[in-house]
């Protein structure tokens, strides 16, 4: 059996982070699924999905080696006028962020509850917002 | 105070309940791939970039494309969402025979703060007096300020030959006390805009352009490069009118490019709002 979900997800600002664990938690209970997988992605190139302890120290210093990587005001080739799209764009440290978290995350499902480390939650990374960002979710299993 | 005087509100949910208008808006404002998100997201987006106040424009087409891009009604019932963050401007298409009646419907009953023109879009010329002088005697009558875009569009069919600024400066002499504003700067004509900024008075500019690069590499180019980097900051500070041309790139990115520019804290903070509040005949009022 395979049960699809999706949510959105109203980012706050340029930077930053949001736990969706929970919601993920309530598809699978909702799904009926005891024992399979389920996998979380978000339906964006410029925005990530990583799994980390939810502490504010550990989201701090994510954000300080991000942006040690990836310079904002580099001279980056994708700064132009997009043809296809009629808007211009100026967000290349935003997908490369992106590539550096990837974009999804897959967790076990055991006796109809999704199974997850004590310290771990699944979190929603934006780099390039507000925006409105899709996650889809898929529950695999019977 | 920061001012955002060039938005286009075409995919603001709120106003998107008709499919078909919203791939109208698409194919006519040449934003193809523009996604639909909620008002609320756009106060996000206008408070992740700084901005306080934001102008949004209707865009009349008529008697090009058969419609409006965006209605009047649809910016009033846009700012009666957000009336402490949005600022109306209607559009009235020169050419359609009610022009007149549109626009003093939109200053009389939808009190409107002011009127955007597009001449290579509407395909007009601003000096053409036979067609446009009742439409700037309404103005004056009503003294609301006109946002034109000027310089180059993006947009299809939508010839320069409209909207060069040196065609500006027949209105600014036959009506000194109209205030208007050359959006784009006029680029690619940048020192005809200069020119007309330095002589009227009622002569306004935006920085709502980008056509090369990222936002910072290309105000560098056009204010620091190409114009003089103290032109702004010595000369035309009380002028220039902070402008970001969404949706076509984001509003954060643009206020961050003003800080390309050699301004001193007094001019930029003109820069970023008192000239509006000028232009728009607010600054007593906010002053008072």
């Amino acid at each position: 059996m395979v049960k699809h979900y999706q949510f959105s997800v109203l980012t706050d600002d340029e930077y930053s982070y949001h736990y969706i664990g929970d919601r993920v938690k309530e598809y699978v209970k909702e799904s009926g699924v005891t024992s399979g997988i389920v996998t979380t992605v978000v339906a964006h190139t410029n925005c990530g999905i990583v799994v980390t302890e939810p502490l504010e120290c550990i989201m701090d210093d994510f954000k300080v080696l991000l942006h040690k990587l990836v310079d904002n005001d580099a001279e980056y080739s994708h700064a132009h006028f997009l043809p296809t799209y009629g808007r211009t764009s100026a967000n290349a440290y935003g997908h490369l962020r992106s590539f550096l978290t990837g974009n999804s995350c897959i967790f076990p499902i055991q006796n109809g509850n999704m199974v997850m480390g004590a310290a771990q939650e699944i979190t929603l990374m934006e780099f390039d917002g507000p925006q409105e960002r899709t996650v889809f979710v898929d529950v695999i299993g019977e | 105070m920061v001012i955002d005087v060039y938005a286009f509100p075409g995919f603001i949910k709120e106003i998107c309940q008709d499919p078909e208008r919203v791939e109208f808006r698409r194919q006519q404002y040449f934003l193809y791939k523009q996604h639909v998100w909620p008002m609320e997201l756009f106060i996000k987006q206008l408070n992740a970039a700084g901005i306080d106040k934001c102008i949004i424009s209707a865009e009349d087409v008529t008697t090009r494309a058969g419609d409006t891009i965006v209605s009047n009604e649809e910016v009033r019932t846009l700012v009666d969402l957000q009336p402490e963050r949005l600022i109306g401007f209607a559009s009235v298409d020169p050419q359609r025979p009610d022009a007149v009646g549109v626009l003093e419907k939109a200053f009389k009953d939808l009190h409107l703060a002011g009127l955007k023109l597009s001449p290579a879009m509407q395909h007009f010329s601003p000096n053409d007096f036979s067609l446009m002088d009742s439409i700037y005697q309404i103005c004056l009558k009503y003294n609301k300020p006109i946002l034109f875009q000027s310089g180059m569009t993006w947009v299809k069919d939508s010839p320069s030959t409209y909207s060069r600024p040196v065609l500006f400066e027949d209105v600014a002499m036959r009506y000194p006390d109209l205030r208007v504003c050359l959006g784009h700067f006029g680029w690619p004509y940048i020192m005809e805009t200069a020119m007309l900024l330095l002589k009227y008075p009622n002569v306004y500019a935006d920085t709502a352009l980008l056509y090369f690069d990222s936002p910072k590499q290309f105000f560098h180019t056009t204010f620091n490069v190409q114009m003089g980097e103290y032109w702004i900051d010595r000369m035309l500070a009380d002028k220039v009118m902070f402008g970001s041309t969404y949706p076509r790139i984001e509003q954060k990115r643009m206020m961050g490019a003003v800080d390309v520019l050699n301004l001193r804290p007094k001019q930029k903070a003109m820069v970023l709002g008192g000239n509006a509040l000028r232009f728009l005949g607010l600054e007593e009022k906010e002053n008072g």
